[in-house]
């Protein structure tokens, strides 16, 4: 009933979305409803900038024509003002300032090309080499699926380490790079997209497959760790033996030696 | 000696006649050869004491003095004054010269010396600042090349093997570093050493350190602290600060430098030691602000450890000094860091924003704060009382500047060694995502984690106060903390005292970091996780703490730490900590910087005379006989006495030079070492007057311009023929010089002498005749000890 009276256009005091405004906000409600959507389905595992860089940028669109729509040129029917600005909740803002920030906090400016369409080809490159490795995983994998006696991971450790080897180094090499090129503290992070990729690779390679055993030489550092400790035994000890002490040379101050002295002065003169 | 004696033979007459009348006119005469410090062989007092007290106890004295010619030795100890340190004259010497001057000044003339002293202070800012930017930016960019190069390293032989060679580099770069750093200070300005703070503090109270406020030193200074900064020692760069603002303060003050022998011809006025006092407390005030970025902090450590001598214009002034130089330091850095003018990064270290909803805290979190409070108080005293035997062990037997460089280096390469071994036996991971770690050293964890041991050790110092601070809860394993405090304490304490420029602030505001967030981390492990148990918070507490109960500041000290944290509500908690950190330090022993000074055989005036000396009087506190100078004297007299090497004495009372020996020749004012040097050079000598050589009359400016560092009275050539002209003194002497009658308490005189600043403190009797005088020495030998009033014996050092 509501929705007639409204559409039925109330004289006077009753305040009405103009059409335009109103396609204007469905459009908005659609495409917040799409980028919600896309950004639940991709929470697990993190796939947010390559998947939704799309819709995101649409709501951006709708969100500015919002912002620019004039309207019906009478300063009071003004889309942006009405639909924006005349309560107090204002839940268009709302959503669209939480979707700008997700899509800060997930930094994903940094995989997207410069005008945001696609992903960038630094990135494109890393994901393919993380699916290759992924691949790599799981076909050695498969190979001895029979026994997962949970140490026998050689084979992939083995098969596996060349492209985990590159992967790793394409990531390091793009945060070097981005570290060099950001300025500011938000993005010294890479997008969220391959830094989960690589979280979970890494953690894959070095928890589960146990594969990056370094090298463990305690002795060496043992040793030289306990020479240098030994020095500066020998240092004091040495000092202690052979320096010379120094020596202070007492002087003797010029005064009143003994109390008898005072005692008869004060004594003479009071 | 003897020969002078003999030369001058008047004097033994004269000695004769003061005998014969029992009345004498103090003289300046040679003296017997078993005196060690006096010339005068008859001077008042003896004759006094021969001729109307106990005659045979006197003479037995003078008897078994003069066998005596071999001063003992003895090691050094901390009951030592040394000889090597004197006075400031902070008591302007008001001859006819000065208030000639003073009186051609008129209220404009004032005004513009006023609006002068307003200038220095925004340069004394200015400069400050502007090093604070060079040292902070410098030691970041060397640190960060270090880091990176020992990281690499790492990280190359983790997967090899061979992590004994990163071991071996890292100990050998912090070591050649620290080699350098180390060689510049012990070899070219040894009072560069250490944080600074002891000696300023003496220079403001009075006492002249060699060689301390010299351009010279400014620059070994700073170079030092980026030297053992970047050499990885457990060291600061903020104490440093402050001594090098006091530099800056004392050079600018006086529109000259004497090492580059460049006299820019401005700021004569400031020439002396009162007005350049004044300015050196302003400089170190903007260290402090530089430093920690606390413009009120700043002001009030100099209220607090340095100025003896306020007043509220200087205040005004100080603080005026402080701000320029904190907001200098922000305007640079922000345009070093690319966000040119947002003036936010303030400070040295900046603790970071603690404004978050949970680092708020509640009333039942006092208690645990004092307890806090307490544990720091034990912490520093052991730290102190560890220092002061490191020291001693250092003053006796590592005296060598080889010995002190190679200890310097070896403290580094342990340093190292140390971190190194932590991060080896660490096995606390923490993942590297979301953290904001400088270097993440992997080492044995999982890829994509980085060793929580090696943000403690293997950063800058204040990199890592800050991580503590301000890392999420968890980010640390209590055996991670606990072991970096042992670790650390005793490295911070072993490397306090080495012959490099370093500061002791951020080191123990380190260690009291961590073992802050170990409480804070066991009080939300025992509470089951109460809300209130945020162990950054904690952190900041237990730095508060520790810091306090090693330097045992207090006011400037919970000032500094409110101004570094941004927030206001902490000062009452931070109030608290560090009052109970410095009542329970002070009960075992006390303060660094005050221990260092005593180690230092420093004489030290503290604001009050020792409580228990209320029964000593001026007669025995003072030195005597005396030295005098008669008012027209012969000038070979005068050089004979400046260029006695057995008596370095500064000041000579100037008595009449009465013919006739049967009157009293009363003291008529006091003259000084450096004015009579001025005299002599000058040779302004009475028949050189007479005969109209002398071209001109002898200026303020004359004595202006030879100052600070007035020639030795060896490079003054007198001839034969000059060495019988007489001088006449009356016009240079300063004519009202303070006196206290013998009968005067030892806290009165003190009492006169700390509040005037003084350097020579007449003693006279009843008739106006100088009987003896009192120095800083004679008054600083007595101290307040374990067992009573003690008496330090004075040294040659």
């Amino acid at each position: 009933l509501a929705e007639e009276l409204w559409s039925a256009g109330l004289p006077g005091d009753l305040p009405e979305l103009e059409p335009e405004c109103r396609s204007l906000l469905a459009a908005f409600a659609e495409g917040s409803a799409a980028l919600t959507g896309c950004l639940g389905r991709r929470a697990r595992p993190v796939r947010l900038c390559q998947g939704c860089h799309g819709p995101y940028r649409r709501l951006l669109a709708q969100y500015g024509s919002i912002a620019r729509a004039v309207g019906n040129s009478s300063e009071s029917h003004n889309c942006a003002k009405s639909i924006l600005t005349s309560d107090r909740l204002q839940i268009v803002v709302t959503l669209s300032e939480f979707f700008n920030e997700t899509w800060e906090a997930a930094n994903c400016a940094n995989c997207l090309k410069n005008n945001s369409e696609g992903l960038s080809n630094s990135t494109e490159e890393f994901l393919d080499l993380f699916n290759k490795s992924l691949t790599c995983f799981e076909h050695n994998l498969q190979g001895q699926a029979i026994d997962l006696s949970p140490n026998n991971y050689t084979e992939v450790c083995k098969n596996c380490n060349e492209t985990y080897t590159k992967l790793n180094d394409l990531y390091n090499h793009l945060q070097r790079m981005n570290r060099q090129g950001g300025e500011s503290e938000h993005s010294a992070h890479l997008c969220i997209d391959v830094e989960d990729a690589m979280n979970i690779t890494r953690k894959l390679w070095s928890r589960t497959f146990n594969c990056s055993l370094p090298c463990s030489d305690t002795i060496p550092v043992i040793a030289v760790s306990s020479f240098i400790l030994f020095l500066p035994i020998v240092f004091y000890l040495s000092s202690f033996l052979h320096s010379k002490q120094k020596k202070r040379i007492l002087i003797l101050p010029k005064r009143i030696q003994s109390n008898a002295n005072l005692v008869n002065i004060q004594e003479k003169y009071s | 000696m003897a020969n002078v004696a003999k030369k001058v033979s008047w004097s033994g007459r004269d000695r004769d006649d003061d005998e014969r009348v029992g009345e004498t006119t103090p003289l300046i005469n040679g003296s017997g050869p078993g005196s060690a410090r006096q010339l005068t062989p008859s001077s008042f007092l003896r004759i006094g004491q021969l001729s109307n007290v106990d005659l045979n106890e006197d003479i037995h004295e003078l008897e078994t003095e003069l066998p005596r010619q071999r001063p003992s030795e003895i090691p050094h100890n901390e009951k030592l004054l040394s000889l090597k340190y004197e006075s400031l004259d902070y008591d302007n010497s008001e001859n006819q010269l000065f208030l000639e001057e003073e009186r051609r000044i008129n209220h404009a003339a004032f005004r513009t010396v006023e609006i002068k002293r307003w200038v220095i202070c925004a340069m004394i800012g200015i400069l400050t600042g502007l090093v604070a930017c060079f040292i902070d930016i410098v030691v970041e960019n060397l640190a960060g090349l270090k880091y990176r190069v020992v990281k690499d390293n790492i990280d190359k032989f983790t997967a090899k093997g061979g992590l004994s060679f990163s071991l071996l580099l890292w100990a050998t770069l912090n070591a050649s570093v620290v080699m350098v750093g180390s060689m510049i200070v012990a070899f070219i300005e040894p009072v560069a050493a250490g944080s600074g703070i002891p000696q300023i503090k003496c220079y403001l109270n009075g006492v002249k350190i060699p060689h301390v406020v010299r351009l010279k030193t400014l620059v070994i200074k700073v170079c030092g602290v980026i030297l053992s900064v970047v050499g990885g020692l457990a060291v600061g760069k903020e104490g440093p600060m402050i001594h090098s603002g006091s530099v800056i303060a004392a050079g600018i003050s006086q529109g000259r430098s004497t090492s580059l022998k460049r006299d820019f011809k401005i700021f004569e006025y400031f020439r002396r030691d009162t007005e350049k006092r004044d300015f050196v407390s302003a400089g170190a005030a903007a260290g402090v602000s530089a430093a920690f970025g606390a413009p009120v902090g700043g002001v009030l450590f100099s209220l607090e450890e340095g100025a003896s001598f306020w007043n509220q214009f200087l205040t005004w002034r100080i603080f005026f000094a402080s701000m320029i130089s904190t907001f200098t330091l922000n305007s640079v850095l922000s345009v070093y860091h690319g966000n040119a003018w947002d003036l936010s990064s303030p400070g040295l270290i900046n603790f970071g924003r603690f404004d978050s909803e949970k680092m708020g805290y509640t009333i039942q979190e006092i208690p645990i704060f004092i307890f806090m409070g307490v544990v720091g108080g034990i912490l520093g005293a052991l730290f102190n009382a560890l220092n002061y035997w490191l020291t001693m062990f250092r003053i006796r037997y590592i005296h060598r500047p080889c010995l002190q460089v190679v200890e310097a280096m070896l403290v580094a390469a342990v340093t190292a060694t140390v971190g190194f071994v932590m991060i080896y036996c660490s096995r606390d991971c923490q993942p590297i995502q979301g953290s904001s770690v400088a270097y993440p050293l992997q080492l044995f964890c999982a890829d994509g984690e980085y060793n929580s041991m090696a943000t403690a050790f293997f950063n800058t110092p204040e990199k890592s106060v800050v991580n503590l601070f301000h890392d999420p809860p968890g980010s640390y394993n209590p055996m991670t903390l606990g072991m970096f405090t042992l670790m650390y304490f005793f490295l911070a304490c072993w490397t306090y005292g080495l012959t490099v420029s370093a500061g002791v602030f951020i080191p123990s505001l380190l260690i009291g970091a961590a073992w802050g967030r170990l409480f804070g981390i066991s009080l939300s492990y025992l509470t089951k996780g109460s809300i209130w148990a945020d162990p950054g918070k904690y952190a900041l507490m237990g730095a508060a703490a520790q810091l306090g109960g090693i330097v045992r500041m207090t006011l400037s000290l919970t000032v500094i730490m409110m101004e570094a944290t941004g927030n206001v509500t902490y000062g009452f908690p931070i109030m608290l900590v560090l009052m109970t950190a410095k009542i329970v330090g002070d009960y075992f022993v006390e303060g660094l910087y005050d221990m260092h000074i005593q180690l230092q055989s420093v004489p030290f005036l503290h604001w009050e005379a020792p409580v228990t000396s209320h029964s000593l009087t001026a007669r025995e506190v003072m030195s005597t006989p005396v030295t005098c100078l008669r008012r027209i004297e012969r000038v070979g007299t005068v050089v004979d006495i400046l260029s006695d090497t057995s008596s370095n004495h500064n000041g000579f009372p100037v008595v009449e030079s009465n013919p006739d020996t049967t009157q009293v020749a009363g003291l008529r004012g006091l003259i000084l070492r450096s004015q009579l040097i001025v005299l002599l050079k000058h040779k302004v000598f009475v028949e050189r007057a007479n005969l109209n050589l002398v071209q001109r009359r002898l200026k303020l400016k004359d004595f202006r311009d030879a100052y600070p560092r007035f020639p030795p009275i060896q490079s003054i050539h007198v001839s034969q023929d000059e060495r019988e002209c007489m001088i006449d003194l009356s016009e240079f002497m300063n004519p009202s010089p303070y006196t206290v009658p013998q009968e005067a308490s030892l806290p009165r005189v003190f009492k006169l002498f700390r509040a005037l600043g003084l350097r020579h403190l007449v003693v006279v009797d009843n008739h106006n005749k100088v009987v003896g005088m009192v120095t800083r020495k004679d008054l600083a030998r007595y101290r307040l000890g374990k067992e009573g009033l003690e008496e330090l014996s004075l040294a040659q050092t």
